[in-house]
């Protein structure tokens, strides 16, 4: 019985303690998601139909999947519309969100509050923002439109969510407004730790406004930007509630990304295959990604 | 120009840019308000003038959106549960050391923060189809949820934990307490509303999740408000009113919570997104 002892004591008073809190989720998260990871990869090289779908061990068809995919006439649009979309959304609420805060910065009674007040368009639902986009971006009734025409920017309607100059757009709008909030918090944060004698120091050198934001607030932010543009970024990619509640990725994939594709080719064509591989790709992407990010912030990681 | 009128002209600005923020809010809830022909009345109506309350209990009834909401409040509560349990233990160990496996583990975690749920959902479909999982729907979606989550939950708990002073759990092992004791009567007690605020977080995302219970729920009496809200909205609906009263009753207690515990929420989550 002594070892026995001995080792439940371990688990509540040793080594033994830390090894059980962080073995039980760690396993938990490779069962959940690193097996699911392998698992993807398996299935980007091998045959899947419905029949298959039930067993492990399916017919090895090599890189036959990747090659398939990128003869398919769709597969670059695709990639273009999704480079399109993160880029366009990521300058949108990169720039609105680094300008709010510097707005907010200024530091006035109720600031902060105010500030805070904007990240309810982050924690509502994705499908939520996404109904209400829909409607504001209607074609014939819509909010926006009315709001275009009386301010003379366009003179007819704008059928956003049908024409297909416009769908992926109407998208990366609502994008925009999703991830705006989250930018600007994050960017405030990092202003807030540029120490002030700074500025002092540089106004009484003469330096005018733009001067100190070229030489003292752009670079002191340099690590924020970082963090916040990878992690833009990683969100984007994850984005899919929006394709989901504006376009579907229509009209004839004028606003499909990757990774609504993906979703699509699985669980609308229930070519599960060809899902797979798409998903493969975009996550050495959005891994790509992530590495910048945690570089970035790597100082804090590391303490 | 004096201190008090420059701060009353910059909160006459940040209110104006506020409100242009938030429209998109407004008119949510004022088109729950509005009748068929107000909705498609040019020029838009931007004030109810003859408020239709009747459209609330209309959806409610006919969408039957306390099953949707209370399979939702499953979904979440289930995820949160999960969530909490298994990681606030190794957000406390990875704050507590600093070597070579802690960064490793943090790394990991980092990694597997980012992935998306649109593109894990394939071999997580296939794998739990096999599994037999599939027969359990909502526990599927909870175990999908939790894995998706857990890792923001652990860089959010782990933050609050590494402001809790080493020296006090410390001081509890030299009066007699075990290492499970010390975690229990001192170090979770201080690192109480961390905790809260990081879960509270999760059950928000949670509520609102679609990729995956839109993905494995077939069933319509075991699915969310999301995809209950997505299969209302056709691709040539006119039912707006109806639709925003929907999303109106299922975001609204989430506005509540989030204003509520506003600078809470706000502060927990940057302290965990860039350190």
């Amino acid at each position: 019985m002594k070892p026995l002892r001995k080792f439940a004591q371990s688990l509540t008073d040793g080594r033994g303690f830390d090894i059980l809190l962080v073995a039980v989720p760690l396993a938990f998260l490779l069962a959940l998601s690193g097996l699911p990871l392998v698992y993807n990869v398996l299935m980007s090289f091998q045959e899947v139909d419905m029949f298959s779908l039930g067993s492990v061990v399916r017919p090895f068809v090599g890189f036959a999947n990747y090659t398939a995919l990128f003869e398919q006439p769709e597969t670059w649009p695709i990639f273009a519309n999704t480079a399109i979309f993160v880029s366009a959304s990521i300058a949108g609420q990169f720039l609105i969100g680094f300008g709010l805060a510097l707005f907010f910065w200024v530091n006035f009674p109720g600031a902060s509050w105010l500030r805070g007040l904007f990240l309810v368009s982050w924690v509502m639902p994705g499908l939520v923002v996404g109904a209400i986009w829909n409607w504001m971006l209607s074609g014939d009734f819509g909010v926006i439109n009315f709001l275009l025409r009386e301010s003379g920017i366009i003179s007819g309607n704008i059928f956003w969510r049908s024409d297909p100059a416009y769908a992926l757009w109407a998208v990366i709008l609502a994008n925009i407004w999703l991830g705006t909030s989250f930018n600007m918090i994050l960017l405030s944060v990092g202003l807030s730790a540029i120490p002030a004698d700074l500025y002092e120091a540089a106004e009484l050198d003469g330096a005018n406004l733009w001067q100190r934001f070229y030489t003292i607030t752009l670079p002191m932010m340099r690590s924020s930007i970082g963090a916040v543009v990878s992690l833009g970024l990683i969100f984007t990619l994850q984005q899919f509630d929006l394709f989901a509640a504006i376009t579907s990725g229509g009209p004839n994939n004028a606003s499909n990304v990757a990774q609504y594709w993906a979703w699509d080719l699985s669980f609308k064509q229930y070519d599960f295959a060809r899902g797979a591989t798409i998903s493969v790709i975009m996550i050495l992407f959005v891994m790509l990604a992530s590495v910048v990010y945690v570089r970035s912030t790597r100082q804090e990681v590391r303490g | 120009m004096s201190e008090t009128w420059r701060n009353r002209l910059m909160l006459l600005i940040a209110l104006a840019m506020a409100a242009i923020y938030l429209f998109p809010l407004y008119w949510m809830y004022i088109t729950t308000l509005k009748s068929g022909s107000a909705m498609f009345a040019t020029p838009p109506s931007f004030w109810p003038h003859d408020p239709q309350w009747s459209n609330y209990i209309y959806v409610w009834e006919s969408r039957n959106l306390a099953r949707y909401l209370g399979n939702s409040l499953v979904i979440a509560t289930g995820s949160v549960a999960l969530i909490t349990v298994l990681g606030t233990g190794c957000a406390y160990v990875l704050a507590r050391y600093r070597n070579g496996w802690i960064d490793a583990g943090l790394f990991l975690i980092l990694m597997l923060q980012v992935l998306p749920a649109s593109l894990m959902i394939t071999p997580i479909f296939v794998g739990f189809s096999q599994l037999g999982l599939l027969d359990y729907p909502r526990l599927a979606v909870v175990l999908a949820i939790a894995a998706k989550s857990m890792p923001f939950f652990v860089v959010l708990v782990r933050a609050t934990f590494m402001s809790v002073p080493i020296e006090l759990e410390e001081a509890a092992l030299v009066d007699g307490n075990s290492r499970a004791g010390a975690f229990l009567h001192i170090v979770l007690p201080l690192a109480r509303n961390g905790i809260l605020v990081s879960a509270i977080l999760i059950f928000m995302q949670a509520f609102g999740e679609f990729v995956y219970s839109k993905s494995i729920i077939q069933a319509v009496e075991y699915q969310p408000a999301s995809v209950g809200l997505n299969s209302f909205m056709g691709p040539n609906t006119n039912e707006w009113n109806s639709i925003m009263a929907f999303a109106t009753i299922y975001v609204t207690p989430i506005l509540a919570i989030f204003v509520l515990l506003q600078r809470r929420i706000v502060s927990g989550l940057t302290s965990g997104a860039l350190k």
